[in-house]
């Protein structure tokens, strides 16, 4: 770590830095100047920047010796020198967090914010929001109130930005101060009006109606600041992004009314929000596209930079608007700023037409060393738009990726790169073996483990079904020899898929395995060995099994579930079968943020959704016996939206039980309801076992209500349809405090929409990465086989269908039709409540009319294909 | 013109004699410390005041003595850091809200806690016991008791009541006792100072302050 920071600092051009070889205990030591009288100002400014240099550099400070040094800087508030006094502000920020009991400088920070000195006040109240934790908060609320209204900009705007960073501590008391910046958005400053706005939005976000009035308000009173309109164009846009159905009109007459304004910043924002919007018409399209070709001639370079980017992030979903602006794209190939010319060009790579594409590839190749790694990633993602628009252009394409891939970039720019190959591959099968080899040739040499051990698991997936797949065996190979651990695992792994699949290979691939047995590293040396034993065994069921295809369960739940087997002591084997399986993730291109600023996407939770409501669920008594949850349905709508109660089911399979989840929404905000449960009438062969109601239904909170049913014995009885009322007792209420105006309430019900069981409720997706090797591991034991006519009007809306009702989960990519074909095999794989393997052949012929298909299922269990069959019959 | 003379010839031993000394002022929260920081550098007295969250600093001239006041907030969760503020100065004064028989056995814990810091060893102590004026308040003789400062053998003690609202202070050096203006307090502590005081004779210095006054 030493050694790395130091060649790191010693790159520098020597000399220039003062504190190139800053030692922390020096520093640290030099802190006792601190206690010294008088104080030498210019001495300790000194000794302050270089803790602050220090911290930045990340030098990790412990908490004692942070504290000590925090406590001396304490000292330094005797003095009056003004430089000293405003590092001391910069240096308390960056140590709150690390030394202990910061508070101490509360009394200090107070008087400087509230003093005569203004040049103190505006950091004395950032320095004083960043040690102040929540019980603190209380006793400067006064200060930070009068601070918020301040007639010095610089104080009221720190006070407002210092709150919008309280928000997340403590919201409920920056709540308290919403008169405190109404006001403060009045004033004549254009900054403190900008964040005055921002911080009555982040206080008011949660409030729908609010936000609406808001923006309503603001848009008619004219805002003096252009930041502050492009916030509030920014707010109206999410607003109208957010609403399903209603269309604002006034919301969008005002962000189109800002086209008009007199502010280029105003005029830009405007224009993005509105071609960013998903229920913009192309003729509102129209002004601002019109707009941002405007900008893309400025003379500035920020406003075409922002234009030309615009212009590249709608190229996909408005062609023909952007096309629109082709001719002015075209003069920006030639920007001297590379950047914007890198956007041109891909998106007019975007939107052109086969013929210009190989000009443009050739024109980007001249200066594609002058980018950067972003702006190459830029040009990437053009490319594998422009694949699979022009299916047929794969080659240059592959040969334009391949000499990128030889050249120098970061870790970013290769995965994109290998990203697009493997989705060329993917979607063009004409592409794979070109794609193929040019992947191995990158890991001949290639400096990033991920992206190595991504390939070889394409390689082991993609390269058993070339025409010659021993060419592959020497790359993998290879880096069995050469590599680190977590690369050789992945090799062998990849070995053994192809010994899974080709005979002829077998006893080579054994030889090799055999090899790695005596591997130093034990997951490397525990895979050969796995790996060996199966493929030595020679019974294409096993090697299907556990070589081409994997165990499709969430680590989550297979952790809690051996976590449960292992607190009792049992004779009975672990059942992997209790272990729900993961729900296949749906592949799709990252959908782009609508806001340029807007938060960040969420993080990718670590727990499924189902793993969640197996969590919810096991916490609930009555459901405890149930055994482990199969599948859970996505939300249904039982009521109309903007009724009275807004009512959604989630529906949880059990082995033999049902659990209906009912969330419901109470939207009056005089009432008051209590003893919510949704009555289901019985339909064929179900029987309802309990009802768990939901105790308080306050206005505009989540409440949940539960019905279990039990699934009928009789196993080909799956489908059916209940009758849904939901009944509860109301109390009107207050609409302000939520107290009810009595105790006594009356009993009512509301008449919900059906709930229906479908056959897809009982069947859990399940990716069969090798549906070739399974449907023979099933066998034909318990097969069916039948032929229908279904009245389709094209392929595609068939095999929409045919997944839809049958809840399972497409293999091998064959969801997807041939354009311009009238036949197509259509692969479906899952599993049937109880653990029961389903396959689904599909056989689809399009003739005039209608779509004939030779339905072929396989299943483990004798009744599930029948009740499979149901779903389309 | 021999008065010019001797102003000038003060001035003048004023720029050579220039001494600054420093305090730390601890106790219990509500005891009231900041009230004497105010008392005695502006002789302000406001019942209203907020508790100190974290410290104040003051400096206050007194003749040619200069003295940093440390004001350090008395609220439990300050307590652990009075320690810190009370290294190294020429005294360290402890403020008892005589009048709160309910917090005197803290105030007693903290102040032996405090001094059985080695960091502190042979720091002199100035022991004030506040709020004089009311009837329930303790004369020094009960505080001394109460607050067990005989068994303080390490270093300099005194023990006063003194009462901010009529700006008047006692003192009590076991037995001995007399009353002051605080203003007049800290003019004799400063003199004596700028006069070679030194920690040895502090509590001699007192008692001498008292009975000229």
């Amino acid at each position: 770590m030493m050694g790395k920071k130091d060649s790191k600092k010693d790159d520098e051009s020597g000399g220039s830095n003062p504190f190139r070889h800053l030692e922390k205990a020096a520093v640290l030591q030099e802190t006792r100047t601190f206690n010294e009288t008088p104080i030498n100002a210019k001495k300790c400014c000194l000794i302050l920047t270089k803790i602050l240099y220090m911290i930045n550099q990340g030098e990790h400070l412990a908490p004692t010796e942070a504290t000590q040094a925090f406590f001396a800087m304490t000292k330094l508030f005797q003095s009056k020198d003004v430089m000293l006094r405003r590092m001391l502000y910069l240096c308390i920020k960056e140590m709150a967090n690390i030394a202990n009991d910061v508070i101490i400088v509360t009394s200090s920070l107070t008087k400087d914010m509230t003093g005569k000195e203004d040049i103190y006040r505006g950091p004395a109240i950032r320095a004083l929001c960043r040690i102040t934790d929540n019980t603190m908060l209380q006793s400067i609320e006064r200060y930070m109130k009068q601070a918020i209204v301040d007639k010095s900009p610089s104080v009221s705007s720190a006070a407002l930005v210092s709150s919008l960073h309280l928000m997340k501590q403590g919201p409920e008391v920056v709540k308290r101060w919403v008169n405190e910046v109404s006001e403060a958005v009045n004033s004549d400053n254009v900054m403190v009006q900008y964040h005055a706005l921002g911080l009555l939005y982040q206080i008011k976000k949660n409030d729908k109606l609010a936000i609406t009035k808001l923006v309503s308000k603001f848009s008619k009173s004219s805002l003096r600041s252009p930041f502050a309109y492009c916030f509030l164009i920014r707010v109206a846009a999410r607003q109208l992004e957010e609403e399903k159905d209603g269309f604002d009109k006034t919301l969008f007459d005002f962000v189109e009314s800002c086209l008009r304004h007199k502010s280029e910043m105003v005029i830009y924002e405007a224009a993005s929000a509105i071609v960013s919007l998903r229920c913009t018409t192309s003729k509102e399209l129209v002004s601002a596209i019109g707009v941002l070709q405007l900008l893309c001639n400025s003379p500035k370079p920020s406003l075409r930079y922002a234009a030309v980017k615009t212009l590249n992030k709608i190229s996909i979903s408005h062609p023909a608007a952007v096309t629109a602006c082709n001719i002015d794209l075209e003069n920006l190939i030639t920007d001297q700023n590379r950047s914007i010319a890198t956007l041109a060009i891909t998106t007019l790579l975007k939107t052109g037409n086969e013929s210009g594409v190989d000009r443009l590839m050739k024109q980007i190749a001249t200066f594609m060393s002058e980018i950067s790694d972003e702006f190459k990633i830029v040009v990437v993602e053009a490319i594998q738009s422009l694949c699979s628009k022009f299916p047929r252009k794969h080659n240059v394409m592959m040969t334009f990726l391949a000499s990128m891939l030889r050249e120098d970039g970061g870790f970013e720019y290769k995965k994109a790169i290998v990203n697009t190959i493997i989705v060329i591959i993917e979607e063009n099968p004409e592409a794979r073996e070109i794609g193929l080899s040019h992947l191995c040739e990158f890991i001949e040499d290639c400096e990033f483990l991920p992206l190595a051990t991504r390939i070889l698991h394409l390689l082991g997936r993609e390269g058993p079904r070339t025409t010659t797949p021993a060419k592959y065996i020497r790359y993998i190979y290879n880096r069995v020899i050469l590599e680190s651990a977590e690369v050789r695992a992945a090799a062998v792994s990849a070995l053994a898929k192809f010994g899974a699949s080709s005979d002829d290979l077998l006893p080579s691939i054994l030889v090799l395995l055999n090899r790695s047995k005596l591997d130093e590293d034990d997951e490397v040396r525990d895979r050969a060995t796995f790996f060996y034993d199966i493929l030595s065994q020679n019974d294409k069921a096993l090697s299907s099994a556990y070589i081409l295809n994997t165990l499709n369960v969430s680590p989550v739940s297979l952790e809690r579930a051996l976590l449960q087997y292992n607190q009792h002591v049992t004779e009975k084997p672990f059942d992997i079968k209790v272990v729900p399986t993961i729900e296949v993730e749906i592949h799709k291109p990252s959908g782009e943020t609508l806001l340029p600023s807007s938060t960040k996407p969420t993080e990718k939770p670590t727990a499924s959704r189902q793993d969640l409501y197996m969590e919810q669920l096991s916490a609930i008594p009555e459901f405890a016996h149930l055994g482990p949850l199969f599948k859970s349905s996505s939300p249904v709508e039982l009521t109309e939206p903007e009724t009275e109660y807004n009512v959604k089911c989630i529906k949880h399979t059990f082995t033999n039980y049902i659990v209906f989840q009912f969330d419901c929404l109470n939207t009056l905000n005089d009432q008051l309801l209590e003893d919510v449960v949704v009555k289901l009438d019985t339909a064929d062969g179900y029987e309802i076992i309990s009802y768990k109601q939901c105790a308080k239904l306050p206005y505009n909170t989540l409440g949940i209500a539960y019905t279990l049913v039990k699934i009928p014995d009789d196993p080909s009885q799956v489908v059916a349809t209940f009758g849904c009322n939901m009944k509860f007792k109301v109390k009107d209420c207050d609409p302000n405090t939520g107290e009810p105006d009595n105790e006594e309430g009356y009993e009512d019900e509301y008449g919900l929409e059906n709930v229906e069981i479908n056959v897809s409720d009982h069947v859990q997706k399940v990716l069969k990465p090798n549906f070739g090797a399974s449907w023979e591991e099933v066998g034909d034991a318990n097969e069916l086989e039948d032929t229908y006519a279904l009245s389709m009007p094209s392929l595609e809306e068939a095999i929409k269908n045919i997944i839809q009702f049958m809840g399972l989960q497409p293999c091998e990519r064959s969801e997807r039709a041939p354009e311009g074909k009238n036949s197509h095999v259509l692969l479906l794989a899952g599993i049937y409540r109880g653990g029961h393997d389903v396959l689904v052949r599909a056989k689809l012929a399009f003739n005039d009319g209608g779509v004939a298909m030779q339905l072929t299922i396989r299943s483990s269990d004798s009744i599930v294909p029948q009740v499979i069959a149901q779903a389309v019959g | 013109m021999l008065a010019l003379f001797q102003k000038v010839l003060d001035w003048f031993k004023s720029l050579f004699w220039k001494e600054e000394m420093e305090l730390t002022l601890v106790g219990l929260q509500y005891s009231g410390k900041t009230t004497f920081v105010n008392v005695i550098a502006s002789g302000q007295f406001t019942e209203d005041m907020i508790p100190t969250v974290g410290f104040n600093m003051r400096k206050i001239t007194k003749g040619n003595v200069t003295i940093k006041l440390w004001d350090i907030g008395g609220q439990p969760r300050f307590r652990t850091m009075w320690e810190r503020y009370c290294r190294g100065v020429n005294a360290i004064i402890y403020m008892v809200d005589a009048a709160n028989h309910d917090t005197i056995g803290a105030a007693k814990t903290e102040l032996h806690n405090l001094l059985d810091k080695p960091q502190l060893q042979g720091i002199p102590v100035l022991v004030l016991g506040n709020k004089r004026d009311l009837s329930n308040a303790l004369d020094e003789k009960q505080l001394i008791d109460e607050l067990n400062l005989s068994t303080i053998q390490d270093r300099e003690i005194c023990c006063y009541s003194i009462s901010l609202i009529n700006n008047l202070t006692k003192k009590k050096i076991l037995g001995e006792s007399d009353e002051a203006s605080i203003d007049l307090f800290l003019d004799k502590i400063s003199n004596e100072y700028k006069d070679g005081w030194t920690e040895e004779n502090w509590e001699e210095t007192c008692a001498k302050g008292w009975s000229t006054g």
